[in-house]
């Protein structure tokens, strides 16, 4: 499914050369629930962004989906992006100026959708986050963690293979948090892959597969537990936020 | 769910929709440019139009050998002093120089904005109104000098020729006359104006014997300019001017050349305003040509002002959504894509200015014939100037979009 | 604190130099164009003599052609006068001062053999014109009216004909030969330059005023030549030099001096008297139009200010509105960026006053900066139109301190208007809303 071997991504400034991933191999299947962790500058975000064709790497074999990365020029890259990945960032990263609607449509023009099926492929996801009434609003309108679950919807509206989030619970309480969190294995549950980057080592014990990243190579750790975690299931009724929310 | 829906990169990659819903809430910004951009077409516009129009109006042939011809004054002030003997001689000695192909005295001449003009009319008695022409008082060299073709009747004889004194009040029975005042005259058949009599200070004949194919009058902004009529005299006053042509090339020495064998030959006079018709056109349009070059400059200063503003702004709005450009590559979008949505942002903006500017073009133009008598404007200066506007604040766009579509994705995980 | 608010406005330049830099360019074209612009209109509108125009008035009498007016306008008396006209108002007397004028011009032939004979140009007028137009005397006085009465051969040059005839000194009581006979210099004029050149508009209204000035009556004495335009609705009966001073030709202006309201009503009284005597003797065939127009009105009557300059002022005021538009938008810009800025200085205690303050100091800098700028622009711009239109407008393309003035208050005012929208939405930004990070 994800596929890297000997990935080695080196940054460089005028004197300085960081070896922000070596020698770095993973092994992703179909319906996993990664979890990766580690210390600030351990080389996680790298991953992701490598994972997420955000970045390039100068050594090593990144296979997506069966497709060769390293020769892939930026357009198709973006292309893959689009129909493949979905993400979920931090601290967001919402636009401010578009409403709901055209937050999650944003990857739908990319991907060249008719209007009639963004539309409902926009109601559809916005829904199963239980934002659908909200769909006119701003952004700023919102909670953190409505915000954070329509990035989800936005993430999802596509259909994408693989999830990656990068600490998506991180500019949330915890209450939110652990909602954002069921969600997400709903979600891997109907059969997404996600990669989720964290340092919470309580939300890591959540995901089906623990990867431990340090100075930029993986240590993987047991699989954890994850089927006994009894949050309400996020599925989306008519009546509201699917998830419950404790304000 | 999974297969791909058709493709269609026209109606659908464009996110008109988004743009517009993301502009309205940023209206300040767009609202400034906009009216930047409806502003600088409305100078632009009405600028380029007085230019074409000055430029339209400096073209007009004078119907002289420009090149080749110039003219001096002879002005006598001894006691003694007899122009027309001096006026004879003078003429002699300049029409036998090598290189002059001919010469003629004459009261005034095309494009100096100084001169004689009279009314003919067609019927006899005050009660009728006559048209304006322009007086050349010339011998029968004048054809020649002036580079004048007859398109009808027959040029002046020597006999013809009177002599006119100061003050004097009765004209020449004969006359020539450009084919424009002819049409003026006889709106239903210039031509055969030939032969026809028309009257001079109200009632005195004068029988038309000729007509010539075009000759300017001296007032470059006068209405009629064309109409003129030469009448054969010679003037018996103080001053005389000469009007002369040469063979191609030979001006300038035939100038100094006359010059200094006219103050040799008589020392009862000064000479004075030898200009040749080059320097005379140019001091005739000077004002125009003087407006065409200060329009100029306003004009490209004012485009690229604007064209800074643009660059300005949108390198600035770029920095301020970094952010959400790296989230949008993130999410897919090609550098393409996100040339394509400030340059299309860039294009909404741009078309409402030059909507707004089409009005206010229209409306400057209405208030400049209102209040300077300038011509209405012609419509189709009203969309080029408007394509032309959408083009400038596309190439100023280009560069921050270039930029903007050069934010690595990866800043999208970047926190903060 | 206005010296605190100086620094943060100078390390706010020095952080976006480029951004900062337009602004100024951009005020600073703005300012130039419509200074340059403004000057030649400011000079070519100006009052030529402040101190009495409007109590010296022009003279027009309608005794134009019955079938049709003197030009397109209707009821337009005619811009001159005929000989007859000029001289019995003249000789009527009926105000304070008169004077009637001519244009003519002559060759003259001075002394000296090694200055060649040159062509002058003349104003004859009455001894009032003088003191009526306050003309500066450097050596001598005008003559008197014995002089005009006994049309006396006597001659006030301007100092430039001074200078080259006589090296420029007192040529008072010298002689001096024009059109063949000999004249008497009784004075010599000081530098004068009205503009625009009021008194006689006809032949180019930022002329040069003319080398020689000689008693009116002179003109039929010595039958001085017509200078300028000379307009006829009908022929002149008879032939000669005098059947002209005699026909209806107009080729004379007139002046009078009326020092108050009631002068002048009464002075207008006097004229329609004099045309209805004329019509008794069957001339002045039109309605009775008769118009006394002062200095500034007779300037605007005859649209002495180009349209060109005029239509070019208004360009030009266009392109500032387009040059500070660009300025709100960057200063707008500018200050969005600052946004975080602003809501920690908030928070540690500025009231919107203070924020008010230190913003419209940074503006207000910018606007003085490219005010400055801008008068440089102009000086370059007003030596362009010195060169664009060579001699014609080389009076007219200077600047003085009122415009240097004026330039600096537009720019400063221009400046602090395209801050004061972006400013004020500035200082609006709430407290708290930025210290969240992003």
């Amino acid at each position: 499914m994800l596929t890297m071997t000997d990935i080695k991504k080196v940054y460089r400034t005028d004197s300085i050369e960081t070896h922000a991933l070596r020698d770095f191999n993973l092994q992703v299947n179909e319906g996993d629930f990664v979890a990766v962790t580690g210390p600030s500058g351990s080389g996680k975000t790298t991953f992701l962004n490598i994972a997420g064709l955000l970045e390039t790497f100068e050594e090593g074999r990144f296979e997506l989906d069966g497709v060769d990365i390293s020769h892939q020029n930026d357009a198709s890259r973006s292309r893959l992006r689009n129909q493949k990945i979905g993400f979920i960032f931090q601290s967001f990263n919402l636009i401010p100026d578009l409403n709901l609607f055209d937050n999650v449509d944003v990857p739908l023009r990319y991907r060249g959708f008719n209007r009639q099926e963004r539309k409902k492929r926009i109601e559809n996801s916005l829904e199963m986050v239980g934002l659908a009434k909200r769909m006119k609003h701003l952004p700023a309108q919102l909670s953190g963690g409505q915000q954070q679950r329509v990035a989800i919807a936005r993430a999802l509206a596509g259909e994408p293979r693989f999830l990656l989030a990068d600490e998506p619970t991180g500019n949330l309480d915890s209450n939110m948090a652990q909602s954002v969190m069921s969600l997400l294995k709903d979600i891997n549950a109907n059969g997404t892959t996600i990669i989720m980057v964290t340092h919470d080592a309580g939300l890591a014990t959540q995901a089906t597969r623990n990867i431990h990243v340090r100075d930029g190579k993986v240590s993987e750790m047991n699989e954890s537990l994850s089927a006994k975690v009894d949050m309400p299931n996020a599925v989306a009724t008519d009546n509201g936020p699917a998830v419950a929310l404790v304000k | 769910m999974n297969e791909q829906k058709e493709r269609s990169f026209f109606a659908e990659n464009w996110e008109v929709g988004p743009i517009l819903r993301a502009l309205l809430r940023n209206k300040v910004g767009a609202i400034l440019i906009a009216l930047q951009i409806a502003f600088t077409m409305t100078i632009v516009v009405n600028a380029i139009y007085i230019i074409h129009e000055r430029s339209e109006k400096m073209k007009r042939p004078s119907g002289i050998d420009e090149a080749n011809s110039f003219y001096l004054s002879s002005v006598g002030f001894t006691n003694d002093f007899n122009t027309l003997v001096t006026t004879k001689k003078d003429l002699n000695l300049i029409r036998s120089l090598e290189g002059v192909v001919d010469a003629i005295q004459i009261n005034a001449v095309p494009m100096s904005n100084s001169g004689w003009s009279m009314g003919l009319q067609t019927q006899p008695g005050a009660e009728f109104d006559g048209t304006g022409s322009a007086v050349y008082m010339v011998d029968e060299h004048a054809l020649n000098t002036l580079d004048v073709a007859l398109v009808a009747g027959e040029n002046f004889r020597a006999t013809d020729i009177q002599t006119r004194v100061a003050s004097q009040n009765h004209w020449p029975d004969k006359v020539i006359i450009t084919l424009a005042m002819a049409n003026r005259l006889f709106p239903d058949d210039g031509l055969g104006a030939l032969g026809k009599t028309v009257y001079i200070n109200d009632i005195e004949p004068m029988i038309i014997t000729g007509i010539i194919d075009k000759l300017q009058a001296p007032w470059v902004g006068w209405d009629n300019v064309e109409n003129v009529m030469l009448t054969p005299e010679i003037r018996d006053a103080e001053t005389s001017r000469y009007f002369i042509r040469t063979k191609p090339g030979q001006r300038d020495r035939i100038m100094s050349e006359v010059e200094s064998l006219l103050a040799k030959s008589n020392t009862g006079r000064i000479l004075r305003d030898m200009r040749s018709i080059d320097e005379t056109r140019v001091r005739a349009y000077r004002d125009n040509s003087a407006m065409i070059r200060i329009l100029v400059t306003v004009m490209v200063i004012l485009v690229i002002v604007t064209g800074l503003g643009i660059v300005g702004l949108a390198s600035f709005s770029v920095n301020q959504r970094k952010k959400q450009i790296g989230t949008r590559r993130a999410l897919g979008a090609s550098q393409q894509a996100i040339v394509r949505y400030f340059m299309l942002e860039n294009l909404l903006i741009s078309t409402v200015g030059v909507v707004l500017g089409a009005m206010l073009t229209v409306g400057l133009n209405i208030v400049l014939v209102d209040a300077f008598s300038l011509d209405p404007i012609t419509w189709y200066y009203i969309p080029l100037g408007m394509l032309a506007l959408w083009v400038v604040g596309q190439l100023a766009v280009y560069g921050p979009a270039k930029k903007a579509a050069n934010i690595p994705p990866a800043l999208a995980t970047r926190s903060a | 604190m206005f010296n605190y608010y100086l620094k943060l406005a100078f390390n706010s330049f020095k952080r976006n130099p480029i951004l900062t830099g337009l602004m100024i360019a951009a005020i600073a074209l703005g300012i130039g164009a419509s200074m340059t612009t403004i000057t030649v209109n400011y000079l070519m509108s100006g009052d030529p003599i402040p101190e009495k125009s409007s109590q010296l008035f022009h003279v027009q009498v309608d005794s134009w052609d019955p079938n049709t007016g003197f030009n397109d306008e209707p009821n337009t008396p005619p811009n001159q006068l005929t000989w007859t006209e000029a001289t019995n108002l003249m000789a009527a007397k009926k105000d304070f001062r008169q004077t009637a004028m001519a244009k003519s011009g002559a060759i003259i032939q001075p002394d000296n053999p090694d200055i060649n004979p040159f062509e002058a140009s003349i104003r004859l007028a009455f001894s009032d014109f003088f003191p009526m137009f306050s003309v500066p005397f450097q050596y001598g006085n005008g003559w008197d009216q014995k002089a005009d009465e006994d049309r006396q051969m006597v001659v006030v040059l301007s100092k430039e004909t001074n200078d080259k005839v006589f090296g420029g000194e007192n040529s008072v009581g010298k002689n001096i030969v024009i059109f063949g006979k000999s004249f008497r210099v009784i004075g010599v004029l000081d530098a004068w330059q009205p503009l625009p050149k009021f008194y006689d508009v006809n032949n180019g209204a930022f002329d040069d005023p003319e080398a020689l000035f000689m008693p009116f009556y002179l003109k039929q004495e010595l039958e001085l030549p017509n200078w300028g335009n000379t307009n006829c609705w009908k022929s002149p009966e008879g032939e000669g030099f005098q059947a002209f001073l005699q026909s209806e030709c107009i080729n004379f202006q007139m002046w009078v001096e009326l020092e108050t309201e009631q002068d002048k009503q009464t002075y207008l009284t006097f004229l329609n008297n004099y045309v209805n005597d004329q019509k008794e003797l069957g001339r002045f065939p039109r309605p009775l139009n008769n118009r006394l127009l002062n200095v500034m009105q007779w300037m605007h009557d005859q649209e002495v200010v180009a349209d060109d300059a005029q239509i070019m002022m208004w360009l030009s005021f266009m392109f500032l509105v387009v040059c500070l538009l660009n300025t709100i938008g960057l200063q707008l810009a500018k200050f969005s960026a600052k946004s975080a800025e602003i809501g920690l200085r908030r928070a540690v205690g500025a009231t919107k006053q203070d924020l008010f303050l230190q913003y419209t100091v940074e503006t207000g800098a910018v606007g003085l900066a490219g005010g400055a700028m801008g008068l440089l622009l102009a000086l370059l711009g007003l030596v362009g139109i010195r060169h664009l239109y060579g001699d014609e407008l080389n009076d007219l393309a200077t600047l003085d301190s009122t415009m240097i003035a004026t330039a600096l208050l537009l720019s400063l005012f221009a400046s602090v208007c395209a801050g004061l929208y972006p400013t004020w939405r500035a200082c609006n930004i709430a407290p708290a809303s930025q210290l969240k990070s992003q």
